[in-house]
């Protein structure tokens, strides 16, 4: 593995980590932007702004721009998150000068006024569609209860209003304030030639102008508040718990993301051993959300209304016995096992190395070798997991759930 | 020793070996990897189990699980877990395949833990009661995922029984499924000639071999259980949900992986589904805008294959997105371009060389080849075929093989109408 990066002079990074014993290539626009920045008047507009990209150039319809995806036979897509945006193709060697070519393109997108209004349709089917899956619906919940009125609780898609409300021009200024070179990288992953793509980048996006692009970082300790909905048609209790956690750039991330393992991962973990296992919740899984400059625990349960109390007085007592006992050797050991097993498997494909190389890009202005990590995550000791618990006190949650209309 | 063919023409090799018993071992080394993935096939899957059981290869694989050989349930956990290894156990219609990824210096321990559960499963009361609690529970929380319901419900309804039953059970009968019934079928089922053990990666395959041989060799040859084909259920079903869309699948016969117009297939659902240029998605999303999730899946059984649609959307676009997406299906015969043909066919060929760059999917796919086709087909030769195909060949296929029937089933809170369709 080799690494490269070269600083554009208008801030652009383009990174690559050349891997030539790879049959594929990967490419990844890493935009940072997503719903934390956006304000309450215009939610939804980073996501609805990725759709818009795929519509294509000044010279490119929305149809030429499928095509000439689909000529390459890249697997290629874009998601949105609270953070960052991020385009990215996986494809075969001999394609990656032409999908890097298009998507350089349509980072100056048309915007047509056309593409816009029927996109909005596409964007409130995607909004219907989340409400029909309660297990996303209670997390995104849960988040903007947890963060209250803080933007991090900004909703990724948006709400039907929010998006019925939002204009072609508040869309086209969000995108110039955002979109800035310096506010972005693009990560090459796999086996490609260094000089040939840096240099296909450089001429399309040297000429973007750079912004003063900025984000507020502050930790945010978490509501702590507790809310139930009711929905007619569910049929089960969806249960979402967060807590505070470290930021991307905390050197702890490790061990947190070790904690999250030991607690709430689908097999082994301790809710699977109380909960799972004993078959009080058919699902039940803890995941460590590093962000920036702040971070979260997130835990899903699923179970049936009558065994709500007893799942949550288990998960109580589960928090209570860390806090008061801690975690054993074996714990540690194999919660190390498993992330660094994870952590090769993941990395053996160009499109799965490529989200850690932009991701460490975006947040650390930091090139990590799969080592590194390997590294850093052996070097955790039992303290620091104990320390961790002992700051963060992951029993003290916000909680939301979603489950179906109570008998009286 | 029956076969152990090694293919060196190819960009990949095959490593082959057949028991005494017939139980069939499968391996593709993979350079550039330190993980390898592994399944073992056992011919448990839904469409096998006896009338009245619905459900039995959830509880089964779950089960076999919670302890095996002299390990009770948590330190058997405990042991797998702590190999580091990612575990992957599905229940399909032909076969249970319980397997994992892991690093490939672990691989003899995990196959001994597997042995175990394969062979030597504890199958504890106690804990079936638990086992069909999660069971019951998970067929529950389908109605709170309608659009994997809707799936379940149309290959149901599609395939002719007992070939579409549900993989995840029917409450009814896993209500009386009993722990002796349970293990009538775990003994029954669990046949060891009928057995494909497949795996990719990194790994030494005589040291493999020669461990399997020792863990699974015997001298019983047994027939696969056979089962005949009962008839489809109704053209169109409706379940109501007053969620925030309508789920539809839809879901028509074509022809089997081991059909000579096969390729053509393929390459007509791509045609129909491929990439974001396809029809579905152009005509249907981008164009008008009616649905965010459209697109269409070839879905091949060894029996019965078919194309599998699936499309959600608010109730008051149902009907249009149902005619639509029915339109492109009967429009496909009439013509297609070069240019389309050529898109689906790049398509095909670089997902097929993304996919083998992973050690789980390569496991699969050998094993599943196996399985349909009695052989294990190079890359190269499927490239071959997929570049064989063209306009002429596609169309010909379609035109004499027109969609005839379309199974409906939608979820949500309106109704469609299909055309000619009988509601059941």
């Amino acid at each position: 593995m080799e690494f490269k990066k070269k600083i554009l002079a208008n801030g652009l990074a383009v990174i690559g980590e050349i891997n030539k014993s790879a049959k594929s290539s990967a490419v990844g626009f890493f935009v940072k932007t997503g719903s934390r920045d956006e304000t309450k008047q215009i939610n939804g507009v980073s996501h609805f702004l990725e759709h818009m990209l795929f519509k294509g150039t000044e010279k490119l319809s929305a149809f030429e721009v499928n095509e000439a995806f689909d000529r390459t036979g890249a697997q290629f897509n874009a998601f949105t998150g609270e953070e960052n945006t991020v385009f990215y193709a996986a494809v075969l060697p001999e394609y990656l000068v032409e999908v890097t070519r298009l998507w350089t393109g349509l980072m100056r997108p048309a915007l047509r006024d056309e593409d816009f209004n029927i996109e909005k349709s596409v964007i409130k089917e995607e909004i219907a569609m989340y409400k029909d899956m309660p297990s996303f619906d209670v997390i995104d919940r849960c988040r903007s209860l947890h963060f209250d009125s803080h933007p991090c609780g900004n909703s990724v898609l948006g709400s039907e209003e929010s998006i019925s409300n939002l204009t072609a021009e508040q869309m086209q200024g969000y995108f110039m304030r955002r979109y800035a070179p310096n506010n972005m990288a693009v990560a090459f992953a796999g086996n490609f030639h260094w000089e040939q793509i840096c240099s296909v980048v450089e001429s399309s996006c040297e000429k973007w102008q750079k912004q003063a692009v900025s984000r507020k970082l502050e930790e945010v300790p978490g509501s702590k508040k507790k809310k139930r909905v009711e929905k007619s048609n569910l049929v089960r209790e969806h249960i979402c718990l967060m807590s505070p956690a470290v930021s991307i750039q905390d050197p702890r991330r490790f061990a947190a993301s070790l904690l999250a393992t030991i607690i709430g991962d689908d097999v082994g973990s301790r809710f699977f051993w109380e909960l799972v296992d004993k078959a009080l919740a058919e699902a039940a899984t803890m995941q460590f959300g590093p962000m920036d400059g702040t971070g979260v625990f997130c835990s899903y349960i699923r179970c049936s209304s009558e065994n709500v109390s007893k799942v949550l007085d288990t998960v109580q007592s589960i928090f209570e016995s860390l806090s008061r006992s801690g975690i054993t050797e074996d714990e540690m050991r194999t919660a190390k096992n498993k992330i660094l097993s994870a952590l090769v498997i993941k990395n053996e494909l160009p499109m799965g190395r490529l989200i850690d190389l932009g991701a460490n890009w975006i947040y650390l202005h930091q090139y990590r070798t799969i080592e590194d990590d390997i590294n850093a995550i052996k070097a955790v000791t039992i303290d620091d997991i104990h320390s961790l618990i002992k700051q963060f006190n992951p029993g003290n949650f916000t909680q939301l759930s979603i489950g179906p209309v109570k008998a009286s | 020793l029956r076969g152990n063919d090694k293919r060196s023409a190819m960009s990949e090799k095959l490593d082959k070996h057949i028991l005494k018993n017939g139980m069939v071992i499968l391996g593709e080394p993979m350079e550039a990897v330190e993980s390898v993935a592994f399944g073992f096939m056992l011919p448990a899957g839904a469409a096998l189990l006896p009338e009245g059981c619905c459900g039995a290869g959830t509880v089964i694989a779950d089960w076999i699980f919670r302890g095996a050989g002299d390990k009770n349930n948590r330190e058997l956990g405990d042991a797998l877990d702590g190999l580091g290894l990612h575990r992957a156990s599905s229940v399909g219609s032909s076969h249970i395949t319980i397997g994992a990824a892991l690093e490939a210096e672990n691989i003899a321990e995990a196959i001994k833990l597997y042995a175990d559960i394969i062979l030597q499963a504890s199958l504890k009361e106690d804990q079936f009661e638990l086992v069909r609690q999660l069971a019951i529970d998970g067929v529950r929380a389908l109605d709170d995922a309608p659009r994997q319901k809707v799936m379940l419900k149309l290959r149901e309804r599609f395939y002719p029984s007992p070939l579409g039953r549900s993989t995840l059970g029917e409450i009814a009968e896993l209500k009386t499924l009993t722990a002796e019934k349970t293990k009538q079928i775990i003994k029954n089922n669990f046949n060891l000639s009928q057995t494909i053990f497949a795996f990719a990666g990194k790994y030494d395959f005589d040291a493999i071999v020669s461990q399997i041989k020792n863990l699974f060799e015997t001298d019983q040859q047994e027939p696969l259980k056979s089962f005949t084909l009962g008839s489809k259920a109704g053209k169109y079903t409706h379940l109501r949900n007053d969620g925030a869309q309508v789920h539809i699948g839809l879901m028509t016969e074509t022809v089997k992986p081991t059909d000579e117009n096969y390729y053509n297939a393929r390459v007509a659902v791509s045609v129909l589904s491929g990439g974001m240029s396809a029809r579905l998605f152009t005509e249907v999303r981008e164009k008008r805008g009616l649905c965010y999730a459209v697109g269409a899946q070839y879905h091949g059984l060894k029996e019965a294959s078919g194309i599998a649609c699936y499309a959600g959307t608010t109730p008051d676009k149902a009907q249009e997105t149902l005619d639509c997406v029915m339109a492109e299906f009967n429009r496909l015969a009439d013509g297609i371009s070069k240019e389309e043909i050529e898109r689906a066919k790049v398509g095909l060929k670089s997902a097929l060389v993304l996919q083998s760059e992973s050690s789980s999917s390569r496991a699969g796919g050998i094993g599943s080849d196996y399985y349909m086709l009695g052989r294990v087909r190079s890359l190269d030769e499927i490239k071959n075929k997929i570049e064989a195909t063209s306009v002429d060949s596609v169309l010909g296929f379609l035109r004499n093989n027109k969609f005839k029937d379309f199974t409906v089933v939608t979820i949500g809170p309106k109704e469609v109408h299909p055309p000619s369709a009988d509601k059941s």
